[in-house]
């Protein structure tokens, strides 16, 4: 528990935590305006509590030495495959993955948890390493701890959320030190198997991968979705036509705006100029997370704050990616600002890691 | 733990990170300025081709038979003019446009529009109903040119046999911005139709059904370019009336062009069977959003054709109180069948003359005498006996003075008078006098044709069933009257009145033009003046001769184990005798050929009847 006495306002990264905020009630401001009906704000007086809920889970994860958690990430990893197992079975199907574990009203989704934990145990592994580069062996210890979770989250039926695990260790790895051989050859069986794993690829898959680098394909079906999200984007200009004009979405051409599509009501209504300060935010808090990174005490906090800013970047290029149309639709929120609570609450769960590694990156005080 | 780690190559590695960090959000910055800068003409026309039109699907509402299933209520689709608001540029091009090919005035448009400012602006507003072929056509060739009409078919109300039945079953209409507010509407918007009257109004969450809604998107001339979502509309439920459309319409023809009320009831069950009231209205002038006209028109009328004088209006119940107070006076022991009075035509109480209607007077009478050839001396006399007490207390025993809780709103209390009443009312202490004259229902006693129905029943079987409308609806409903519903009185009492009220249809009394040959009914008249006697003095002839009594007739036929009870009220229709019983009768003829071989749910028993004959 060292620096916390000394250290909660002296070494708190004010502008990272600030920034976070900032997006998390433009979230909730773009989730009022996309209310279903009008007068019903059930949605957003939800979301604003879940990002009291986050605030306060942040500041606790803050609180407890990352020393600490890292020695335990075992226990943690053990404990969200757990409840990853047993969602198979007690699980709550919503939108046609089970995914869900509720109590009383309440929904609750383990895989969010599950990225918190995969990242812990790969940044308490890797630190532990003292070498520059990785060998194989190492590679197969890393597999196994990131396979277990995605494993089970795709028989979950929530394959989106299952591959944004490889980015995060793809990201850790590279930090970690692979060989410039190994990596290259990595990409050159990635582009051999590419191919070969379309054929495994369900029809609805399929299809999405192709209306991305062709919309017209299918305007009705799959590659409506992201095409309404374009064209509600596109027809925002410059300027936007302002909070609450945003018919496009308002009007139900854009399918999930408070949840996966958030980002084309906010750019339909707050226009390129508004969009751009969302990403600059996203981009600012990415730096900081990799400062931390840099001014970490010891490799286990390096690997942290590479792994919390791997997932929020991932995130963001990715759903920003999607309702931009240059990336596949792939069911992922956008993170502060989508509504749903599991994820918010896990994304100030990884704020509040990388602020415990910044407010300890001095060995002596 | 490593005690040193050097990890310098790991934060240099961090910059790759950052590079690709910063690479990819540019790419991500360069797609969004393509987007809304670069291809900002393109999608800001494929965003205005985008418009979506929720048309809505309005539930047609459930039908309404009568006791034999024929339906009253009906449902008929015409094409409505509906105008989206939201995509209307210019308002009087558009309003030029409607009044060039409909026939329809600016006035009217103008009224439509404004009564449907607290829609929501995506909420279209109808503004012409039941289009004709030629105004369809007309605005189906320039749809392009205003994006902004639609044609679409939507159910209205027809009622078939117009004006019949109106008071029951009422009418519909917009949903005010009063009801609006109030809870039994919640789930309603601002346009919806509701019931308003009848009814259309009592069932209206029965009768409603629950809209659909198409949502569909269109190109910016309005056409549908395809489907986005269809919830089709389902219709509310039907009812089923008590009522029979044979008798109704008997009723109303022979009401004919008279004021007045006819309400006839099932004996056994409460089941009205015929409820009438003249003036009438069509009730399919409101289906069709009903013009300012003509609603003042209906609501000036002097007749207030608006009104179910059934059990809207109370009247002064005149001699046909007299049962009432026949009644009392047994119960009470004041008077027993064989107690006699001697009529001279007149009798001095309080220092006053009291007449009775017949000047040589009617001599010795007994009281099935006194009942059969309505002898107000008689009831003079007993009222001053029994006071006014004991009078009132026997009206609120039979129902008077508290609505019966029909199934319909609005219904009359009518007026039991009471000295406390008198004084909060008129400021005034209660006379003796007063007692005398409300011994032969003039004065401030007033019923409701249904009340005095229900008075009937309860002589005639000693029972109280609830009076309904819907069918099979026996058991559940109002609580208004329920205390009076098991009313107790001596059965030889009950016998005695309708000894004596068979004896004024049979036997020579004041309603003979009651008599049928093969069926036994037993009523009372009454004559009940509109003006008090000592007005009446100063009139002229011709000034009488307009304001002629109410004429009342009220009965049950047969005398044994009565089946159906008849109230009959003739405003201006000179004496009961003369004008009520004539039509009363031919509802007790109609209804014994109609029903002889049916119990009381309607169903034959013809089968019991020839096991019967066989015995």
């Amino acid at each position: 528990m060292r620096g916390w006495e000394r250290g909660i306002l002296t070494q708190f990264d004010y502008a990272l935590f600030l920034g976070a905020l900032i997006l998390a009630l433009l979230g909730a401001l773009g989730i009022y305006n996309a209310s279903p009906d009008s007068g019903d704000y059930s949605f957003f007086l939800r979301h604003l509590l879940w990002i009291s809920v986050g605030v306060g889970v942040c500041l606790f994860v803050m609180s407890l030495d990352y020393h600490f958690l890292a020695d335990h990430a075992f226990l943690f990893y053990a404990s969200s495959t757990v409840l990853l197992i047993g969602i198979l079975f007690f699980g709550t199907e919503i939108n046609g993955s089970r995914s869900w574990l509720t109590f009383g009203g309440l929904s609750f989704q383990p895989s969010e948890l599950a990225k918190l934990t995969v990242i812990l145990l790969l940044a308490q592994y890797l630190g532990q390493l003292n070498e520059n580069y990785l060998e194989g062996r190492h590679f197969l210890i890393l597999a196994s701890i990131t396979l277990f979770p995605m494993i089970l989250i795709t028989i979950q039926g929530d394959l989106g959320t299952a591959l944004m695990f490889l980015p995060i260790l793809m990201g850790m790895v590279v930090v970690a030190g692979v060989k410039k051989q190994l990596l290259a050859g990595v990409l050159v069986v990635s582009l051999c198997v590419a191919p070969v794993s379309w054929f495994f690829l369900q029809d609805y898959q399929k299809q999405r991968i192709l209306v991305t680098f062709d919309p017209g394909l299918d305007p009705q079906g799959i590659g409506y979705q992201s095409r309404q999200s374009q064209i509600a984007i596109g027809s925002g200009g410059l300027f936007g036509k302002g909070l609450g004009q945003g018919l496009q979405s308002q009007l139900g051409f854009v399918p999930e705006i408070h949840t996966d599509f958030i980002f084309a009501i906010l750019a339909e209504e707050i226009g390129f100029v508004g969009s751009i300060l969302i990403l600059m935010l996203y981009l600012f808090i990415l730096m900081r997370l990799i400062h931390i990174a840099e001014t970490a005490r010891d490799r286990v906090g390096i690997l942290i704050s590479t792994g919390v800013a791997s997932l929020i970047f991932f995130h963001v290029a990715i759903n920003v990616g999607m309702t931009l149309g240059i990336v596949p639709p792939i069911g992922i929120p956008l993170p502060l600002l989508s509504y749903g609570g599991s994820a918010t609450v896990t994304v100030f769960a990884a704020l509040g890691l990388a602020l415990n590694v910044y407010q300890r990156r001095f060995v002596y005080f | 733990m490593p005690i040193f780690q050097d990890n310098r190559e790991l934060v240099r590695r961090l910059n790759w990170l950052r590079i690709s960090f910063v690479l990819v959000f540019v790419c991500l910055f360069a797609q969004l300025w393509s987007l809304t800068v670069l291809d900002f003409d393109y999608y800001q026309n494929l965003a205005e081709r985008n418009r979506v039109r929720i048309l809505p699907q309005i539930a047609p509402r459930g039908l309404i038979h009568d006791r034999e299933g024929r339906v009253l209520v009906d449902n008929v689709y015409g094409f409505n003019l509906l105008l989206f608001r939201d995509e209307m540029s210019d308002l009087d091009a558009t309003l030029q446009f409607l009044m060039d090919g409909l026939d329809i005035t600016e006035e009217v448009l103008r009224e439509r529009l404004k009564a449907a400012g607290s829609y929501s602006i995506y909420q279209p507003v109808v503004l012409k109903e039941n289009l004709s072929m030629e105004e369809t056509a007309y605005l189906l060739a320039r749809q392009s040119e205003h994006p902004e009409v639609e044609i679409l078919t939507q159910p209205r109300r027809i009622y078939r046999y117009g004006s019949l039945a109106a008071h029951v079953a009422g009418y519909v209409g917009e949903i005010s911005p009063a009801q609006l507010q109030e809870p039994e509407f919640r789930q309603y918007k601002a346009g919806d139709i509701v019931g308003q009257f009848g009814v259309e109004r009592t069932y209206n969450q029965t009768l409603t059904g629950r809209d659909g809604r198409r949502r569909v998107q269109v190109d910016s001339r309005g056409r549908i370019l395809h489907d986005l979502e269809q919830i089709d509309p389902i219709r509310g439920e039907d009812l089923t009336l008590t009522l029979d459309l044979d008798l109704q319409a008997t009723a109303e023809n022979l009401l004919g062009e008279d004021t007045g009320a006819v309400i006839a009831f099932d004996a056994r069950n409460g089941e009205i069977l015929v409820m009438a009231s003249r003036p009438a209205f069509d009730p399919n002038q409101f289906a069709i959003r009903i013009s300012r006209k003509e609603w003042d028109q209906l609501l000036e009328n002097p007749d207030h054709p608006l009104q179910n004088r059934t059990v809207q209006n109370a009247f002064s119940p005149g001699s046909t109180f007299k049962i009432i107070m026949a009644l009392a006076g047994l119960e009470r022991g004041i008077i027993d069948a064989e107690t006699t009075v001697t009529c001279k035509g007149s009798v001095d109480l309080y220092g006053h003359r009291f007449h009775c209607w017949k000047e040589e007077g009617h001599g010795e009478v007994t009281l099935l005498e006194a009942i059969q050839h309505s002898c107000n001396t008689y009831f003079y006399l007993l009222g001053q006996k029994l006071g006014l007490q004991e009078i009132a207390h026997f009206s609120r025993q039979l129902g008077l003075g508290v609505p019966v809780g029909i199934d319909l709103l609005g219904e009359a209390s009518g007026l039991v008078p009471s000295e406390e009443w008198k004084r909060q009312a008129r400021g005034e202490p209660w006379y003796p006098g007063e007692t005398i004259s409300l011994a032969i229902g003039q004065g401030p006693i007033l019923v409701t044709p249904i009340q005095l129905a229900r008075a009937v029943g309860i002589i005639a079987t000693g029972r109280s069933p609830r009076l309904h409308l819907l069918k099979g609806d026996s058991q559940q409903g109002s609580t208004a009257g329920r205390e009076l519903l098991s009313p107790v009185f001596a059965p030889e009492n009950l016998q005695t009145i309708r000894d004596a009220m068979w004896s004024v249809v049979n036997e020579g009394g004041t309603g003979q033009a009651a008599r049928l040959a093969n069926y036994q009914v037993a009523g009372k008249t009454g004559t009940a003046q509109i003006i008090s006697l000592s007005t009446r003095e100063q009139l002229s002839e011709s000034e009488l001769e307009s304001l002629e009594d109410n004429a009342w007739f009220v009965g049950f036929a047969p005398r044994d184990d009565p089946e159906i009870v008849v109230a009959v009220i003739v405003q201006r229709g000179g004496s009961g005798g003369s004008s009520a019983a004539p039509l009363a009768r031919e509802i007790f003829r109609l209804y014994h050929a109609k029903y002889k071989n049916r119990g009381p749910a309607g169903v034959e028993v013809a089968s019991q009847a020839n096991q019967e004959k066989k015995l």
